[in-house]
C-alpha cells in the first residue's frame, strides 16, 4: 500500500493508494480521480515531520566523482521542514550563483521510537520508503560544518513523494534502480545498489547517537550524475517500485514574489 | 522525550560567533580541512530529541560501545524568540520579528572539529534545555548588550559579553532569514562563549542572563 497527502476540491486528504492505483481516503471513501490528475495538489508525504537526517558522500561513484575519500562512517546533515515540498511543486534556483544540482535519494520513513537499534532489527521502524530531491547549491560550500544550512536548508530544496510506500511491499532497498531526468533527458542513472552505508546501518548509527522518533526521515545519499538545474527545468527523481518525483525550477524572484 | 519544551518546531544554533575565539582560531582555520575562515555564520540545528527543559536531568552520553563518555561540555546562549513568519527581512527590521528572549544551554562533547556537522557530539537526547520562560521582547531594550554567565555547582565559570559577537542578532535574524524562512516560536541560539565549559556527571549547571532569569539543569550519570 502506498500512502500520500493531498489537496483535491480545497480539502486536505490522507489518502492510500493500491496496486491497482485506487484512491481511498483514510475514513475509506474512495476518490474518483486519477493519480495524475491536475486537479490533485501533492504535499510531502510525511504528516508530521519530524528531524530530517542526509547523508553526504553516500554512494561510491559519486564519492570519486567528487573526488573525495569514500566515508569510514556515514556524513550526516541535519534539515527541517522548511525545505520540504511535494511532487509537481517548484523549487527556487538562488540569483548568481553557477551551480545547483538536484539529488535523487532513496528516503526511509521512521515509524516507532527508538534507541540503540540493532541492525538486524533496524527495518522494523520503518514505515515505508519514498523519494526526495536532495537539492544543493555549490557555491555556497565553506569549510565549516560541510555542507552548511546555506548550502542544504534553503526554503523548498527537498522535494519529496509523491507517496510512501511500505516498507514490507519492498523487500530489498539495496536493489533498486534509481534515475533522475532534466527536461525529459536521463542525466543520472544508477541503483540504490551503490549505495556506502545502507538504512539498517544509519539506524543502528544514528540511534547510538540519539532517539529515532516517528516522522523522521533518512535521505540516504545520492549516486554519479549530477548536473547543474536553470530556472524553467523540469526534474523527476525516480527510484524503481518507489516513485516518481517532479519539480519545475523556478527563480528566487518567482518563488518568493512579494518578499523578494 | 516527554517533556513539553518552549521550542515550536525548531532550534537553530550560532557557532563560533566569539570574536575572541575567532581570533584564537585563525591560524588554525587557515589550514586544512577549513583553508580560510569562514565567511558566513556557522549555523547547526539542535534537532527535537536534544529539546528540554528548565529543571531537567541532561543525560550523560555513551559512546559508540555503549560506555559513559569521558567528558561533556556546556555552553549558553541568549535565545531569540520568533513572533511571526520571518522571510528575507533586513537588519533594521528584524528585531521587530523577535516576540521574546529565553536562554538556550547546549550541552555537547566537546567542541574539537567544526569541518562537519557535529550530529555525533551535538545531537544527544535532552541536550538542549530551554527556559525558564520567555521574557516579551519589549522587557529587553538591547538585546547585544546582554551577558551570559554560567556557573557550575555554584561556581562561575564562564562570562559572555553579547557585545563580543561576531554578528549582532539583527543581523544574524536578517541573514538566517534569508536561507530559511523563519516561524512563530522557532528559536535562534546567537552565540555561546568560546570556550566551553567542561562539566562532570552530577554537576549543577546555572545559566543566568539579567533580566531574563536562570536556567537550571543537573547532569546524569552521577
Amino acid at each position: 500500500m502506498r500512502h500520500a497527502r493531498i489537496i483535491l476540491d480545497g480539502h486536505e486528504l490522507d489518502i492510500q493508494i493500491d496496486a491497482n492505483d485506487r484512491i481511498t481516503t483514510t475514513d475509506g471513501e474512495a476518490l474518483d480521480v486519477d493519480l495524475d490528475s491536475d486537479q490533485i495538489t501533492w504535499l510531502p508525504p510525511v504528516k508530521e515531520p519530524g528531524t530530517i537526517f542526509a547523508l553526504g558522500i553516500n554512494y561510491a561513484d559519486h564519492a570519486s566523482e567528487l573526488a573525495f575519500e569514500p566515508p569510514k562512517e556515514p556524513l550526516v546533515f541535519i534539515k527541517h521542514t522548511n525545505t520540504l515540498t511535494g511532487h509537481k511543486q517548484v523549487s527556487y534556483r538562488p540569483d548568481n550563483i553557477d551551480y545547483q544540482h538536484y539529488e535523487c535519494e532513496l528516503v526511509a520513513v521512521i515509524g516507532k521510537t527508538g534507541k540503540n537499534i540493532k541492525r538486524e532489527d533496524a527495518l522494523d521502524y520503518v514505515a515505508g520508503y519514498t523519494v526526495c530531491n536532495d537539492f544543493a547549491i555549490r557555491d555556497y560550500l565553506e569549510n565549516y560544518y560541510r555542507p552548511n544550512l546555506r548550502v542544504k536548508s534553503r526554503d523548498s530544496l527537498l522535494p519529496m513523494g509523491p507517496w510512501i510506500v511500505d516498507t514490507a511491499d519492498i523487500p530489498d532497498a539495496n536493489a533498486l534502480k534509481l534515475t533522475t531526468t532534466v527536461n525529459g533527458k536521463v542525466t543520472q542513472d544508477g541503483t540504490t545498489g551503490d549505495m556506502i552505508f545502507d538504512v539498517p546501518f544509519v539506524i543502528e548509527y544514528l540511534s547510538k547517537i540519539m532517539t529515532l522518533n516517528p516522522g523522521d526521515m533518512i535521505c540516504t545519499g545520492t549516486p554519479h550524475g549530477i548536473v547543474d538545474c536553470q530556472p524553467g527545468d523540469t526534474v523527476v527523481c525516480t527510484i524503481e517500485d518507489i516513485c516518481s518525483l517532479e519539480t519545475r525550477m523556478v527563480s528566487e524572484q518567482e518563488y518568493y514574489g512579494d518578499k523578494y | 522525550m516527554t517533556a513539553e519544551t518552549l521550542v515550536n518546531s525548531k532550534l537553530v544554533c550560532v557557532a563560533l560567533n566569539d570574536k575572541d575565539q575567532l581570533a584564537k582560531l585563525e591560524a588554525t582555520f587557515s589550514e586544512a580541512p577549513y583553508k580560510q575562515p569562514p565567511t558566513q555564520p556557522v549555523l547547526y540545528y539542535k534537532p527535537r530529541n536534544t529539546w528540554s527543559r528548565n529543571g531537567a536531568e541532561i543525560e550523560w552520553a555513551k559512546d559508540f560501545d555503549g560506555n559513559d563518555v569521558a567528558e561533556m561540555a556546556v555552553g549558553t546562549s541568549l535565545g531569540v524568540v520568533i513572533d511571526k513568519e520571518t522571510c528575507r527581512v533586513s537588519a533594521e527590521e528584524a528585531l521587530d520579528c523577535i516576540g521574546g528572549y529565553t536562554i538556550v544551554s547546549d550541552f555537547s562533547l566537546p567542541e574539537q572539529n567544526y569541518y562537519r556537522p557535529d550530529i555525533k557530539g551535538k545531537c544527544l537526547d535532552t541536550t538542549a534545555p530551554v527556559g525558564p520562560e520567555i521574557v516579551a521582547a519589549d522587557k529587553i531594550a538591547n538585546p547585544d548588550a546582554l551577558s551570559v554567565t554560567i556557573s557550575v555547582n555554584g561556581e562561575r565559570k564562564s562570562v559572555f559579553e553579547l557585545a563580543n559577537m561576531e554578528r549582532s542578532v539583527a543581523e544574524l535574524i536578517s541573514i538566517i532569514s534569508r536561507i530559511m524562512t523563519l516561524q512563530p516560536g522557532e528559536i535562534i541560539a546567537v552565540g555561546f562563549a568560546g570556550n566551553r565549559v567542561p562539566v562532570a556527571k552530577g554537576d549543577k549547571v546555572e545559566s543566568s542572563i539579567e533580566g531574563i532569569g536562570t536556567l537550571s539543569n543537573t547532569l546524569g550519570g552521577a
